[in-house]
């Protein structure tokens, strides 16, 4: 990937901040082909240094009215050409133009990139460049220290795993072409079966990976509780909560048992187990198989707790049935609070309290990552999407092609991972083929 | 006797060879010194020039207007393109080399080299006033004055030569060391290590059962190095291939104790790619034999080379170990192998121009850089030379990028990171490894050598020459064929016919067709060159590579172009993480995108070094 002159994107406000407009800029040569793309209608104009248009931008999901401005370089911020796309505030809209873009090619910027793009193209006074240097610094640092807790857990596995795998294939390769006369590719087969399995891996970190997933297909909550907790409450003082946008999906609206709002970029579907509060003549056990049927396909399941009510016997049946894992224990009516109960968290839906702490705590429990986390998630799948095309062109011709561009596409794949890991792709492969193979003369 | 020259020369190896003769050729009066002139251009190690990468080098060096390829081409018995079935990107020239010759022939060379004066001195010291370097004192106290002062002193430097128990202070094969040189190079403050290396023990061909073993040829096709080779290389003598097995292992395994590498006897560092049969054995147990090549070290001689087979073992050992080995049984060691121990300094010393950083008009090239090899000694001895031109000239430095040529690649290496084992060239180090290729070395590199000056017009006509071969063959590529024409073409190469016209262009793209094919059913191709056919089939199939790599450079030339100021001072720059800070210290880059290259500086300091030079 090219690191200077391909096109880069970032939110010029901040992605969790409420706003009246958020702007995304793009930059680099492909920037008002990519604006083309997705805001229409699109105008080209090209004597002048920059243009301002009223359009309506779509993307998978939703669209806008929006501003667009394209900068011609090198009159621009980064003296490359640039676009701005300005539209209504809201991190749903800003991420969902973020997701369309990335998927067309472009590439989120790592920090400073726009100040550095700037200077090497001698656009950078001496003014705006004081003090950037902290910045950078700054930001780079929760980048890597995001990054080190997005390492941890199966994404890393994976990812080291392969790298692993790759750099065996690498080495096994490169040998023979630095040591003709010593060496022979001698199972290949081996190497073609690792990289499958490398792709199946990959193609499961795409399709499951936590923010995909949940931005794609939304997530399930499962408000779980004793009639009377206040479970419509909290929906709607969750509803009415500035961050929530209440999403309009067809059939769903009227649904009283379904309600979906989008926070964060992410849909948050709220699923009322009906089935508890349905009468109190039904026995105990009904009611719980019926929430166990709910939460089979739930994220996460809200168990409601009246804080002013002494503690029932079906809450704590239904909480050992329930995998820890996903569940979160929400005492209500804290303002009205007569009893101590052991709750992971408290809020009053009446005045809201708690609300932005529940939303917090739902995205903590699904290592959902907002903001810099965000971006540096995605940013680590692009890179294995690109890695994945560089393994499946490998295994769609390693009959034909020569083992020097056999492996180009390798090294290729193993450089977008190392860009996660952040080895050095070279050195290792040296290290890697002296260690593995007796070769030398 | 006028003792004033524009440059001095200390060694008459590959690189010190490279270094005099680009001065010399640039027109600057120019002596060469060697502590035996029975040493030029010697052959230390193994009879041949080229190889994977290597090949590459002399390529390049012919390109720039450098000796290696022609002289090896005088010197040739055999010659064989290596990694034919790996693909066009390393594919790599490789010859046998009569070491005599090749002596003989380069000292020939030399002595009819205008601008060049040769000498059989030992050098003591170097003159070095207000840290500049402005001559040399040999160790008869004789001076002599110069503008700039090359050191290409290979493994000399406080050379000890160890067989088992014996160890001797001596450079290679009986030469002189070189003692007071490298104690005083300490006090001028060069980092002063140690590596090693070694070599295989020499047997007489007349003892060596070849019927054992495996003959291999060279090469039908008619290959050379040079572009202004215009004879066929010598081409008939024979190598042949034998194994070791479970009896040589457990020989070695058994004297372990009296191996130097192993019981403390060596202290350097050696390379991981050139092992000694012994590092081989114990590092890879699983192994059950290791191949042996025998190679004929001249056409005079009978002595033969045992490629392989490179130890420090004691002498008896050395003769046990050959009686186990198919077809040397009774062979009869001429020269016994040896381990070298020799001083080196830390190449991170140095510019890219290969001048030191703390004296000016000092230029270090070869194996003293911590490298190893005939060819990267010479590559790195033709661009001092160049460079101590230049610097004579005040001129801008030339450096060669790392997208432009191995060259480029291997100087970036030593002087960016540094090592820690003698360097070798390898095509794994290259990122751009599908650019830099053989076939298209002439047009890397010829005009880049004519603007040095180095590349003569001969030279450059015959690159001229090709450039415009390869125009037309563009032109004729246009052409349409009817593929009911060629219907037998497809059938040879079992590609399916496709159902339009198609250009010839399309043709070669095909990954089932090759020029060869090409040009035999397509006439209008049978006019030219297997070699033009072939530069321009790699170039039409791997277009979209090439065009990949392409992007990238471009991508990084700003990075590339982007000088830093010699006065920086890193340590105390306000925002860089200490790590960074001491790393740019040391290396202190000539361009922003080698300060990207340094291990431990990261993309964020990057930018916070644009930063600080924006703001300065």
């Amino acid at each position: 990937m090219n690191k200077n002159t391909d096109t880069i994107m970032a939110c010029a406000t901040p992605l969790n901040a409420i706003g009246a407009i958020g702007i995304i800029r793009i930059s680099g040569g492909e920037s008002h082909p990519l604006l083309a793309k997705i805001f229409k209608p699109y105008k080209e104009q090209k004597d002048c240094h920059a243009l301002m248009q009223l359009g309506e931008i779509t993307t998978k999901n939703f669209k806008d009215k929006c501003f667009a401005v394209k900068f011609y370089a090198p009159n621009s911020y980064t003296g490359e050409d640039m676009a701005e796309i300005q539209f209504h505030g809201g991190v749903a809209i800003a991420r969902g133009v973020l997701r369309s873009l990335s998927l067309l090619g472009c590439r989120i910027a790592e920090p400073g990139e726009f100040t550095k793009r700037s200077f090497l193209n001698n656009k950078l006074t001496l003014n705006e460049a004081e003090g950037i240097a902290d910045i950078i610094n700054a930001q780079s640092e929760s980048h890597a220290m995001q990054a080190y807790r997005m390492l941890s857990g199966e994404f890393s596995k994976i990812v080291h795993d392969a790298c692993k795998l790759l750099l065996d294939a690498i080495a096994s390769v490169d040998v023979i072409l630095d040591y003709p006369e010593e060496t022979s590719i001698e199972d290949f087969d081996k190497i073609i079966v690792n990289l499958k399995s490398i792709e199946a891996q990959f193609i499961k970190i795409l399709d499951s990976s936590a923010n995909r997933r949940y931005i794609e297909y939304g997530i399930n909550v499962v408000i779980a509780g004793m009639p009377n907790t206040g479970k419509s409450s909290l929906l709607n003082a969750i509803i009415k909560d500035e961050r929530a946008i209440v999403t309009e999906i067809p059939g769903t609206t009227r649904d009283i048992l379904k309600e979906s709002i989008e926070i964060d970029g992410v849909r948050i579907n709220f699923i009322d187990t009906a089935g508890i509060h349905d009468s109190s003549d039904v026995i105990e056990q009904i009611g719980i198989d019926r929430a166990l049927v709910a939460i089979k396909s739930a994220d996460i399941v809200l168990v409601l707790t009246d804080l002013s009510e002494s503690p029932s016997n079906l809450e704590k049946h239904l909480l050992k049935e329930l995998p820890i894992e996903k569940t979160i224990k929400v005492g209500n009516k804290s303002d009205i609070k007569r009893f101590n109960k052991k709750t992971d968290i408290n809020v009053s839906a009446k005045t809201g309290c708690g609300i932005d702490e529940l939303i917090i705590c739902i995205f903590k429990k699904l290592q959902l990552t907002t903001d810099v986390g965000y971006i540096t998630r995605e940013r680590h799948l692009e890179l294995v999407t690109s890695a994945l095309q560089s393994i499946r062109i490998v295994l769609t011709t390693y009959t034909i092609a020569s083992p020097d561009i056999i492996a180009e596409e390798l090294k290729e794949a193993y450089r977008c991972l190392t860009e996660i890991t952040g080895e050095n792709a070279t050195e290792s492969v040296i290290d890697k083929i002296f260690s593995t193979f007796c070769v030398g003369k | 006797m006028n003792k004033e020259y524009d440059a001095i020369v200390i060694g008459a190896g590959h690189a010190g060879i490279e270094a005099a003769y680009a001065l010399a050729k640039l027109g600057k009066n120019t002596l060469l010194t060697s502590m035996s002139l029975d040493s030029i251009g010697f052959m230390a190690c193994n009879p041949n020039v080229g190889g994977s990468a290597k090949g590459h080098l002399v390529k390049e060096i012919d390109a720039l207007g450098g000796l290696m390829g022609e002289i090896a081409d005088l010197a040739t018995i055999q010659i064989r393109m290596l990694n034919l079935s790996n693909g066009p990107a390393v594919h790599s020239l490789r010859a046998q080399v009569d070491k005599n010759l090749y002596h003989r022939k380069m000292k020939e060379r030399l002595e009819n080299t205008e601008n060049l004066t040769i000498l059989q001195s030992e050098v003591a010291n170097i003159i070095i006033d207000a840290n500049i370097a402005c001559g040399v004192i040999t160790a008869m106290g004789d001076k002599y004055k110069a503008n700039v002062v090359i050191l290409a002193t290979g493994v000399y430097l406080n050379a000890k030569i160890i067989t088992g128990e014996y160890s001797k202070l001596s450079g290679p094969n009986g030469f002189y060391r070189s003692e007071i040189l490298g104690n005083n190079l300490k006090s001028i403050g060069l980092p002063i290590r140690r590596f090693k290396t070694g070599t295989p023990p020499r047997v007489m061909g007349s003892t060596v059962d070849f019927a054992k073993m495996t003959v291999q040829n060279g090469d039908n096709d008619r290959l050379s190095f040079s572009i202004i080779t215009d004879f066929d290389v010598r081409n008939d003598m024979l190598c042949y291939l034998t194994y070791t097995n479970e009896d040589t292992h457990k020989i070695i395994l058994s004297n372990l104790d009296k191996a130097p590498l192993y019981n403390g006897a060596i202290e350097g560092t050696g390379p991981r790619y050139c092992p000694s049969i012994e590092d081989k054995v114990v590092r890879f147990k699983d192994k059950s034999r290791h191949q042996l090549f025998i190679e004929p070290e001249g056409a005079e001689t009978n002595e033969m080379y045992v490629q392989g087979l490179s130890t420090s073992l004691p002498y008896y050992i050395q003769e046990e170990i050959l009686a186990t080995i198919p077809g040397l049984e009774n062979a009869k060691i001429t020269r016994y192998g040896y381990a070298i121990e020799y001083d080196c300094i830390d190449p991170q010393a140095l510019l890219p121009t290969l001048e030191t950083k703390t004296v000016k008009g000092l230029f270090c090239c070869g194996q003293i850089n911590g490298s190893s090899g005939y060819e990267e000694a010479a590559a790195q001895g033709l661009i001092a030379g160049i460079n101590a031109c230049q610097y004579v000239d005040k001129k801008e430095p030339f450096v060669l990028k790392r997208d432009e040529a191995y060259i480029g690649v291997l100087i970036d290496d030593l002087v960016t990171n540094g090592t820690n084992e003698p360097y070798r060239m390898m095509t794994s180090r290259a990122e751009y490894r599908l650019s830099l290729r053989q076939d298209n070395v002439y047009f890397r590199l010829s005009d880049l050598g004519k603007k040095t000056g180095l590349t003569d017009s001969f030279r450059y006509e015959k690159y001229l020459q090709k450039k415009s071969e390869i125009e037309a063959l563009e032109k004729v590529a246009i052409t349409k064929i009817n593929p009911s024409c060629i219907t037998e073409l497809f059938k040879e190469c079992n590609e399916n016919l496709p159902k339009n016209s198609i250009s010839i262009k399309d043709l070669f793209k095909r990954p089932g067709i090759n020029a060869q094919a090409l040009s035999k059913y397509i006439p209008e191709l049978s006019k030219f060159a297997p070699d033009v056919l072939h530069h321009y089939e790699v170039e039409t199939k791997y277009e979209g590579y090439l065009s990949r790599q392409t992007r990238d450079v471009k991508a990084m030339e700003k990075m590339e172009n982007y000088l830093l100021p010699p006065e920086i001072d890193y340590l105390s720059l306000h925002g860089l993480r200490i790590e960074a800070r001491q790393k740019l210290e040391k290396v202190r880059p000539r361009t922003l995108a080698q300060a990207s290259r340094i291990s431990g500086v990261t993309p964020a300091d990057i930018n916070v070094l644009i930063v600080f030079l924006k703001r300065k």
